[in-house]
């Protein structure tokens, strides 16, 4: 029983099932609000609060405004709060780990439609190249430290109030998720302050380069999402681990070439049984798409969950048996 | 009464060709025979592979006049674009001392048999499916030099690039290119457009083939080994050459009739027989020289780690957006990325895959055969040999070539070494 249970499991359809996890998920939190639903500001995805519909709320947003306060203030009771914050944050990231970004994140979602619609036109995607990725890969850590740095400078008093949340005058899901909730006041410059014109032409800027960049490239903007950079810092603590066993790699690189965030590791890394990478979305598509038993597996708790199956491969892969047309039967005889 | 027969008939002077063809038919019949008769009754399903290379190789019975035929010089072309574009791949590697004496002519005396007798048989022109076209990839210096060889011979050979160094990123582009630019030669040589859907069926039934191979590696994996090693090298090699329908059908068979011999636990060698990993230079028929004797000393091959056979159908291509170009690039990944070949500057996938096929086939030793002047196993050997000590697994290394000589000197030493593994496998009880 448990081991039909399993094969059912290791040869299911993974795209199919993703993409509906993805669309209840996105409903939920870009119109949750609707439904009443609310799940606090703690989230680890991009579910922003700009959006009055969102069912819950991006971390980023209460840590800048928490990492902003005057200093005496956040060495002293506001301190707790910060890290209550983190604890809260982590609550919910201990149970998906980085499939918040694969499965539930509706700002990836939406990456994930502008990719259906581009293969739906019949354009190929395009890819980085080994150096440039390496490049591109590390400024989401830039991101992390503006939206970790900037709001302590205020704090100390070296910034100015119009420095508030950075970040988020930057971010291109501020701008682009109140559109689904049908809210296009985002869409403008603020011209208040110097400082706010050039942070939100930055933000215009890069939503703009969201549209193109997600249509042309897988998971465009995820290479550059300073949630991502904070994710990986927690993810060790997570219940769900995506695990390889090098012995059983062959390292053809299946893995690698449907790799959404072109992470050449998951192939090549024969070493490491821990193979999340900081870049990792934990789609699974890289399991789905290995041929060799058990060489890479999704555990939660260290049980195997979803696990690669020479069966599921070719399931998947629509591996049959070919139908033998008239013409090969004519020359059979 | 036959003896006045042949002397009424006219006495006729063979041709060379004719010549060459007889002493090729008696290469292959040695082997086919004492495959057929020297061991346990073999499966039923063999009788396909055997006729068929009885066929080829000895009634010399063409087997694709209506199709093009594309030649190949090494396995790193990818047939799935060959018949996506309706062409008969055939791999031209060659495993007969009767060619390997031809080639000689063409090659320095210390060049590997393999090539030797692959330039020997278009030296002579005497093919029964003569490839219309023949590509070469670059793989080692031996098959690389051949290939402008045998382009004097009058062949249209087109070199496809293929780079030594498989880690960088760098050479996975470059064979990528190479892959899409062999694509578009072929697809204009055949007058044929590669489509979403020609290649993606194409993908879809080479990958059904090679499910049946992994079927039947599952069986050699068992207590009770279904099948013999030498067997199973004859049901790869005939993948060079066959009509591919007709393997995938004889294939099942076979699949189906392991499965039953299992549940009645038929062994296809003796219940205490060494099962052995088999490796290095490929056995291309006839030349199964070495296995021969391996299962003719009571050992049985459970595994090879060789490109006539485990590392031709082992890797799989995944394609992520089915389009031609993902597909192409999916296919040059599987041709490079998990390539084990030696050819490979640095080789530790080798090692990998030797380890981990003795560790999954539960093996007692491994066999490694080189070819004399098969210059990259012989250089590799060395750190196979290493490796394979500090895992604790018996290895033994033999250098052979295609002479029918020598078969005293080297059943002895694989004897010993089978007796050797027995006598471990006595005291481990």
């Amino acid at each position: 029983m448990l081991s039909k249970l399993k094969r059912l499991i290791n040869n299911m359809n993974l795209i199919r099932i993703r993409f509906w996890i993805q669309l209840i998920s996105f409903v939920l939190f870009v119109y949750g609000g609707y439904f009443a639903i609310y799940l606090g500001s703690k989230l680890p995805i991009f579910a922003c609060p700009y959006n009055g519909k969102s069912a819950g709320a991006c971390f980023l947003i209460p840590l800048q405004h928490q990492l902003s306060m005057p200093v005496q203030i956040l060495l002293g009771g506001a301190g707790i709060a910060v890290i209550f914050g983190i604890l809260t944050f982590l609550f919910w990231f201990i149970f998906l780990n980085k499939a918040w970004c694969g499965y539930v994140c509706p700002f990836g979602t939406f990456q994930d439609w502008l990719t259906l619609l581009r293969k739906q036109i019949g354009i190929r995607y395009s890819t980085y190249t080994q150096h440039q990725f390496e490049k591109l890969s590390k400024i989401k850590y830039i991101l992390l430290a503006i939206v970790i740095l900037v709001p302590l400078l205020i704090g100390v008093g070296a910034l100015g109030g119009e420095w508030s949340a950075a970040f988020c005058q930057i971010c291109p899901a501020r701008i682009i998720s109140p559109t689904f909730g049908g809210d296009f006041s985002q869409w403008s410059i603020d011209f208040s302050t110097k400082t706010s014109m050039v942070l939100t032409a930055i933000g215009m800027i890069f939503a703009g380069l969201f549209f193109i960049g997600s249509f042309v490239k897988k998971r465009f903007f995820c290479f550059f999402c300073p949630m991502s950079a904070l994710h990986y810092i927690f993810s060790k603590f997570s219940f769900v681990q995506l695990r390889k066993d090098g012995s059983k790699c062959t390292r053809c690189g299946d893995c690698y070439a449907v790799c959404d965030m072109q992470i050449k590791d998951i192939a090549d890394d024969v070493i490491s049984t821990e193979i999340l990478r900081d870049d990792c979305i934990l789609c699974l598509k890289c399991v789905a798409a290995c041929p060799e038993d058990d060489a890479l597996h999704f555990d939660i708790l260290k049980l195997r969950a979803f696990s690669s199956t020479k069966q599921g491969f070719e399931k998947r892969m629509g591996i049959a048996k070919p139908k033998g047309d008239a013409d090969d039967k004519h020359t059979r005889a | 009464m036959t003896s006045i027969q042949e002397h009424k008939q006219e006495h006729k002077i063979e041709t060379p060709n004719e010549k060459q063809n007889r002493h090729k038919a008696m290469e292959a019949l040695k082997v086919l025979n004492t495959l057929k008769e020297g061991f346990k009754t073999p499966p039923k399903a063999m009788e396909y592979f055997y006729d068929l290379f009885e066929n080829v190789y000895c009634n010399h019975t063409a087997l694709h006049h209506d199709k093009v035929k594309v030649g190949t010089m090494c396995i790193q072309i990818p047939s799935e674009i060959i018949y996506a574009l309706d062409g008969v791949p055939i791999r031209l590697c060659n495993g007969f001392y009767t060619d390997d004496e031809i080639g000689s002519d063409f090659l320095p005396q210390k060049a590997c048999p393999l090539v030797k007798a692959s330039v020997g048989h278009l030296a002579s022109k005497n093919l029964t499916d003569k490839p219309d076209m023949i590509y070469s990839p670059t793989t080692c210096d031996q098959k690389t030099k051949a290939g402008s060889i045998i382009e004097g011979f009058g062949y249209d050979v087109v070199d496809v690039d293929f780079p030594r160094t498989k880690e960088s990123e760098i050479s996975r582009e470059f064979f990528r290119r190479s892959i899409r630019e062999f694509s578009v030669d072929l697809s204009q040589k055949m007058g044929k457009k590669l489509t979403k859907k020609n290649l993606r069926s194409s993908i879809s039934k080479i990958g059904y083939a090679q499910s049946l191979y992994h079927q039947i590696s599952e069986f050699r994996k068992n207590k009770i080994v279904p099948i013999l090693g030498n067997d199973m090298f004859l049901v790869t090699n005939a993948f060079f050459f066959d009509k591919i329908d007709n393997w995938i059908e004889a294939a099942e068979v076979l699949v189906k009739e392991l499965e039953q011999r299992v549940k009645d636990e038929v062994h296809a060698a003796g219940k205490v027989s060494p099962r052995i990993v088999y490796t290095g230079s490929p056995p291309i028929f006839p030349n199964y020289k070495i296995p021969l004797i391996i299962e003719d000393s009571d050992a049985i091959i459970v595994a090879d780690e060789t490109c006539s056979s485990n590392r031709m159908f082992n890797d799989r291509v995944a394609v992520d957006e089915w389009f031609v170009n993902d597909m192409l690039d999916s296919l040059a990944d599987k041709y490079l990325k998990a390539c084990t070949c030696p050819v490979f500057s640095k080789n530790d996938d080798r090692i990998r895959r030797i380890i981990e096929l003795v560790r999954s086939h539960n093996a007692d030793g491994v066999i490694y055969q080189a070819f004399a002047g098969c210059t990259v196993y012989e250089l590799e050997q060395r750190s196979v040999l290493e490796a394979m000590e500090r895992e604790g697994i018996s290895i033994l290394y033999i250098e052979s070539d295609y002479s029918p000589s020598q078969h005293g000197q080297l059943s002895t030493r694989v004897e010993a070494f089978v007796e050797s593994l027995k006598i471990k496998n006595r005291n481990k009880r």
